[in-house]
């Protein structure tokens, strides 16, 4: 019955998206995309802050990282709409069932960068700094984060992508975002919301890693000078 | 200017030293402290041991030295002698297991470690820049972590370059833009920026070739006498011990010191066979490189005033079996005539008449002895002319570099 009104109301169903139903909601779109932004930037803030602090105590004490990797997998491997189903029955539908699924995804990819920049770090920059007298916590901030820092941003972007993916599953349990689009396309077999989702969701992927991209090159100009020999 | 080290005149050098160490070599509680090295030592280990964990032999065995205000100590010996634990010890990058280290007067613990750090600077073999600094960044790491603010800071960075021999053009450019010789000056220049009594440099240059570490070691030298700071460098190559070290600490497996004394009493007297055959052959050719004119004995030669008579020259050569006179007039040495030229002579003409050839072996005091040595076989005489500026000293010759080495 509702498929008869869709037919009955949108009559260019042979084109795939139609431009007038995309003029009439660009509200609607608009409001998607908000939606879609803001799952992804908390999740990816949240993400990298827990990340941040388990990568530091995996440094500090290296017998966790192990451990962490081990349980960042785990939650890596469990497909996404089980997870939000598992999920469901304690924290309910909701932004926060969607923020912890999505987090969860992050925390191996971020870890493992984060780890993996530092310990990229030259060995002798790091001596360098202590014997300078560096504390732990300044040789961190000034030294070892900023050399680790394409390495983070690599995984930021790897982390980004994957997120903005999930946020259109993240629809399933009521949150909009482009995966709202995605939804009500089909229920309704109507294919304009569902190819409008699905572009925005890559679009939005590709500028926030081209422009990840070049923030790090902003951030790092000495990564970007090659040896004189 | 090449800096000469006065082996033979240890106070009055010492007090130079000092004097040019200045504010900086003493702590504030003994602004006037006693020119004298052993009486108020800057760095002092007392029976420092280090086994590391999981390791059952000592790297380092009982070490007792003591490092004086603006020498400059040398650590060498074989791999697997500590010198490098023991250089880490004293900025406390590694903690000693037993003993006691002052450094600065201040006895181990008196102030939090990364305070300590920020008073001695430390060169490493790798270098260690940061590459996501600039070089007046990296120079200015020290500074600023003592909360100098940023224009004192570049002109500090400014200052060193130039101190340490690169042009300010570099200032800006980012570590891996520069060659390893350049890398290396800044490394010097970093461990310089807040002007450290202290300087502790592990292996500085054996990542850089042969020809840029001499002349790195020239140029510490050089820097060395303008700075006046207390420099502890760890080696594996003798030569470089020998050349930088006012003292010389030879150390063997173990971290047990065979040895600690300057380069000379070393050649001359190696404390052990391990020493010796550390010092390795040609000991006595060594000994020449380090040894200047002014420590062998001078003879007076066979001289004559130019205005007396020709005679009495030719006795004169006689006595000291030459074939030639030198000719001085009052103390300046004019040349030489030989005695068949004298001999050509009326009876009642003096030396003056005889043709003068000019003398070309002539050192002074300071010639190192090799260089003296290297005259002497090569001039007819046999023998260098010692000369202060003009005046004639005496004469050396093969028989008293022969000595001096004994």
């Amino acid at each position: 019955m509702i498929s008869r009104a869709v037919i009955a109301q949108s009559s260019p169903r042979d084109h795939l998206v139609s431009w007038e139903w995309t003029r009439d909601h660009l509200d609607e779109i608009w409001t998607r995309t908000v939606e879609h932004v803001q799952l992804t930037a908390v999740a990816l803030i949240i993400g990298f802050g827990l990340s941040l602090a388990l990568s530091l105590l995996a440094v500090r004490y290296r017998r966790t990282y192990g451990p962490i990797t081990w349980i960042g997998s785990v939650l890596y491997t469990i497909p996404s709409v089980a997870l939000f189903g598992i999920l469901i029955p304690f924290t309910g539908l909701g932004f926060w069932t969607a923020e912890i699924a999505l987090v969860s995804y992050t925390i191996l990819i971020f870890v493992r960068n984060i780890v993996a920049g530092i310990d990229g770090v030259p060995r002798a920059a790091v001596e360098a700094a202590d014997a300078m007298g560096f504390t732990r916590i300044r040789r961190l901030w000034s030294v070892e984060l900023p050399l680790a820092l394409p390495t983070i941003v690599a995984g930021t972007r790897i982390a980004s992508v994957t997120v903005i993916g999930l946020v259109t599953i993240a629809a399933v349990v009521g949150n909009g975002g482009y995966g709202a689009l995605i939804l009500d396309g089909l229920n309704r077999d109507f294919s304009t919301p569902v190819v409008l989702g699905a572009g925005l969701s890559v679009i939005l992927a590709t500028g926030v890693d081209a422009s990840l991209a070049l923030a790090q090159r902003a951030l790092t100009p000495w990564a970007r000078t090659r040896g004189a020999e | 200017m090449k800096v000469v080290k006065s082996f033979d005149e240890p106070e009055e050098a010492e007090v130079v030293r000092t004097g040019a160490a200045g504010p900086d070599a003493g702590t504030s509680d003994r602004p006037n402290r006693p020119p004298n090295i052993g009486d108020d030592p800057v760095i002092s280990l007392r029976g420092v041991t280090k086994r590391f964990s999981g390791t059952s032999t000592d790297a380092v065995t009982d070490l007792t030295l003591d490092i004086g205000a603006g020498e400059i100590v040398a650590f060498v010996g074989p791999s697997g002698c500590g010198k490098t634990t023991t250089l880490k010890m004293i900025n406390r990058l590694i903690e000693p297991t037993a003993g006691s280290i002052q450094v600065l007067g201040q006895p181990q613990g008196a102030i939090p470690v990364h305070e300590l750090r920020r008073q001695i600077g430390f060169v490493i073999q790798q270098i260690g820049l940061f590459p996501h600094r600039t070089i007046s960044r990296n120079i200015g790491v020290v500074p600023e972590l003592l909360g100098w603010d940023k224009r004192r800071i570049a002109e500090r960075s400014a200052e060193l370059i130039e101190l340490v021999g690169l042009s300010e053009s570099v200032l800006d450019r980012y570590p891996p833009e520069l060659s390893g010789g350049q890398q290396q000056r800044v490394g010097v220049a970093r461990a310089l920026a807040a002007d450290p009594p202290i300087l502790l440099m592990d292996e500085p240059y054996s990542a850089v070739d042969p020809l840029v570490r001499e002349r790195l070691q020239d140029d510490l030298l050089d820097l060395q006498a303008k700075v006046g700071k207390t420099i502890v460098v760890v080696t594996h190559d003798i030569e470089e011990a020998m050349k930088l070290g006012d003292r010389v600490a030879i150390l063997n497996i173990g971290g047990i010191l065979e040895q600690y004394d300057t380069p000379k009493e070393l050649l001359r007297s190696p404390a052990s066979e391990f020493v010796a055959s550390f010092l390795g052959r040609e000991r006595g050719l060594r000994q020449l490189g380090l040894l200047k004119v002014g420590d062998v004995e001078l003879e007076p030669g066979p001289v004559q005033q130019g205005g007396d008579s020709a005679t009495r020259a030719l006795q004169v050569a006689e006595a000291h079996g030459t074939t030639w006179v030198a000719v001085l007039e009052d103390q300046e040495l004019r040349g030489w005539v030989s005695t068949d030229s004298l001999r050509d002579l009326d009876a009642n003409a003096t030396v003056n008449d005889a043709p003068l050839e000019y003398f070309v072996a002539t050192v002074t005091v300071d010639t190192p002895l090799r260089e003296a040595l290297d005259l002497i076989v090569r001039s007819r005489t046999r023998r260098a002319a010692v000369l202060d500026n003009a005046r004639y000293l005496g004469m050396v010759t093969i028989d008293a570099v022969a000595g001096g080495l004994q």
